[in-house]
């Protein structure tokens, strides 16, 4: 399997001089296509700013970043849009659906931004939300939905325009143990379908339900391929 | 993504918060609303005066004391050199004039038994009639023995006669002018009011019997009249008309340097392009006070957008997470903030129109909503949304997207 994600020696700091803070340093790490991976650390190691660099949405300070073979560095603000839109999937703690819009509309938004035709994005909504067992419920607004169906909607909206990555940041934060299982059971489903899974998570329970563990401190990977069954409680403090 | 799709994704947003859009339209309804009724008031004004003064007939002269330059430059003179012996020699003297009507006008108490009025007593000769285009009611208007034997005979305004005697016959009534007694021998029509004078309020009598009977004598010259107003034989001789009487009225007044003219002459041209400047100017500033609140709505909209950029910074930061460009941003705050605008517009001109035509129902102006008023004020309070939009938008379209996800 071909790399999807290089990140090489990437450094993002914040602020200047004194008041530097190095949310990433020297990081250095490769996710390889239908890989099913969780990033675990304590609070404050960078994990969220390492996805953001792999999101798209940021740029790293220092490194390299190779995204599905392109140099990412080279990229303007409309071109990372693009490939947001068309390549990643982003899943939220807070689902941030659309109030506004029903289930249907929120799933079908990012193809409105991908220039997807009306009748073909109705269409393909309604069959990523079928896709996460929400086939009866496409016309609710968000505030009609429990919070384990809004983050469903939120993944059909993230995987809607078949993307290579899915990127999730404690998706489950919010969420009861029987529907994080359940939404770890679309994830994985997802994954079996070829879709690169990376999700930061707190819970080692979830973690163990992928395939292995990036763990970061202060900013740096400290490994690239723990084994999921190897996190207990002892070791997320550390 | 098209403009369509940005078009209905911001009626869509629009109209999730009918309250707040509405309050946001509702400066820029206020604004057009008042823009086009006060252009229309304006205008309604315009041409009510305009009305008036066509009704004078084309071919009237208005011979009024004072001096044109002393008179604009607002002096309080008040000359009394303009008598009814100039009137005369006016209707005896130049031949390019039909008729000439003498008026002094002061206020009175009018009395019929009980009764008490406070109406105007002009005095003046039997020419007034037909120099004014005035018709009689009931009775007869004043004739030229009333003149010379100083008759108490009195016409009444339409309106006064109501008053005064409401289903009684008027005609052959005594009634009191400042306590000399009259006789009422006639009863006007419905005139309206004209040049600001209320002749349906009025009593007319003979200027030579106002003179002996009720003022006195108050210019050293003769009998002291307000103006005078003459009507050439056709438009053509107006010119004619006005020359000659500026002649007799120097030779008569001994008046050598015109620039010391006791008295000027307006035809209803002069009077036309008077009215014309005046209410040329109280338009505008009437549209320019309305543009007033025009712009204040549109402040409103920019206030209300930045507040709403504001709030939805998570949902600008998803936006752009799932791939909406900059452009796309900028184009949907945009398009909702000029919709509110011309949409405020539309209705703002509904209401306008309708204000306009119940103004016309409760006043004498036929107000009209006039069709450049409406286009002027649809088009720039789209402007105005589109102006005071530009900065909000590019606010919500320059945002980082991972600091608007990370609000909360
Ligand atoms: N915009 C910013 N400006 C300054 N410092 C920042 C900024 N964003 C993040 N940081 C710092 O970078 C470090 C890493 O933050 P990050 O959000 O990546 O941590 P995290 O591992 O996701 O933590 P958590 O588990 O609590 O979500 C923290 O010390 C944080 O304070
Ligand atoms: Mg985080």
């Amino acid at each position: 399997m071909s790399a999807l994600i290089t990140l090489q020696n990437i450094a993002k700091v914040y602020g200047s001089d004194n008041t530097e803070v190095k949310a990433l340093w020297d990081v250095n790490l490769t996710i390889t296509q239908g890989d099913y991976c969780s990033i675990m650390g304590p609070s404050g190691s960078g994990k969220s700013t390492a996805m953001n660099v792999i999101g798209c949405l940021d740029r790293p300070t220092q490194g390299q970043y190779l995204f599905d073979g392109q140099d990412v560095a080279q990229l303007d603000d409309d071109a990372l849009a693009i490939i947001r839109n068309r390549k990643i999937g982003f899943v939220f703690q807070q689902f941030h659906l659309l109030p506004q819009l029903s289930a249907l509309d929120n799933v079908a938004l990012p193809m409105v931004y991908g220039g997807v035709p009306p009748a073909e994005r109705r269409q393909r909504a309604a069959e990523a939300l079928q896709r996460v067992g929400l086939a009866n419920r496409l016309t609710n607004k968000p505030s009609q939905l429990s919070g384990g169906q809004q983050q469903r909607v939120a993944i059909a909206r993230a995987i809607v325009n078949r993307p290579l990555l899915l990127l999730a940041d404690e998706p489950t934060g919010a969420l009861d143990t029987t529907t994080t299982e359940e939404v770890m059971a679309i994830f994985a489903e997802l994954n079996q379908g070829g879709i690169t899974v990376v999700m930061v998570t707190h819970e080692p329970a979830v973690a163990r339900l992928t395939q292995r563990v990036v763990w970061f401190r202060d900013g740096q990977v400290i490994h690239t391929h723990m084994d999921p069954e190897e996190i207990s409680y002892g070791t997320l403090v550390g | 993504m098209d403009f369509g799709e940005s078009f209905q994704m911001a009626v869509k947003t629009l109209a999730a918060s009918k309250l707040r859009s509405g309050l946001t339209m509702l400066g820029i309804i206020i604004g057009n609303a008042s823009v086009i009724s006060m252009v229309g008031l304006g205008e309604g004004g315009r041409l009510y005066i305009n009305q008036q003064l066509q009704s004078l007939g084309p071919n009237i002269l208005f011979i009024v004391p004072g001096n044109r330059e002393t008179r604009r430059l607002g002096g309080l003179e008040t000359s009394r050199n303009l008598v009814l012996a100039d009137a005369e020699a006016i209707a005896q003297q130049v031949p390019s004039v039909v008729d000439v009507a003498a008026e002094n006008t002061t206020p009175g108490l009018i009395t019929f038994l009980n009764r008490n009025a406070n109406a105007s007593v002009i005095g003046t000769n039997p020419a007034f009639i037909t120099v004014r285009n005035f018709t009689t009611d009931q009775g007869r208007f004043l004739g030229d023995l009333d003149m010379q034997r100083n008759s108490a005979v009195a016409v009444l305004g339409n309106a006064l006669a109501e008053r005064l005697f409401e289903d009684q016959v008027a005609l052959g009534q005594s009634i009191r002018v400042n306590n000399v007694t009259f006789e009422v021998v006639g009863v006007l029509a419905v005139q309206g009011s004209n040049l600001g004078v209320n002749y349906d309020d009025a009593v007319i009598i003979p200027i030579t019997t106002q003179a002996s009977r009720l003022v006195g004598r108050t210019s050293p010259f003769g009998i002291e009249v307000s103006f005078i107003s003459a009507t050439a034989r056709d438009s053509e001789s107006l010119q004619t008309a006005e020359f000659q009487v500026t002649n007799l009225l120097r030779l008569r007044h001994g008046i050598v340097d015109p620039a010391e003219d006791d008295f000027f002459i307006q035809n209803q041209d002069t009077l036309l392009s008077i009215a014309d400047t005046i209410t040329g100017a109280l338009t505008l500033m009437l549209a320019a006070i309305a543009s007033i609140s025009l712009l204040v709505g549109g402040i409103g909209i920019m206030n209300i957008m930045l507040v709403s950029v504001r709030e939805r910074t998570q949902e600008i930061g998803l936006r752009k997470a799932i791939g909406a460009s900059q452009q796309d941003i900028l184009l949907q705050f945009l398009i909702e903030a000029v919709i509110l605008s011309a949409a405020g517009g539309v209705i703002g001109t509904l209401v306008g129109v309708s204000g306009i035509s119940l103004l016309s129902l409760l006043t004498p102006f036929e107000a009209t909503a006039s069709g450049a008023a409406i286009v002027l004020a649809v088009g720039v309070s789209g402007s105005i949304g589109l102006f005071f939009g530009v900065i909000p938008a590019r606010q919500a379209a320059k945002l980082d997207p991972i600091v608007a996800l990370r609000s909360i």
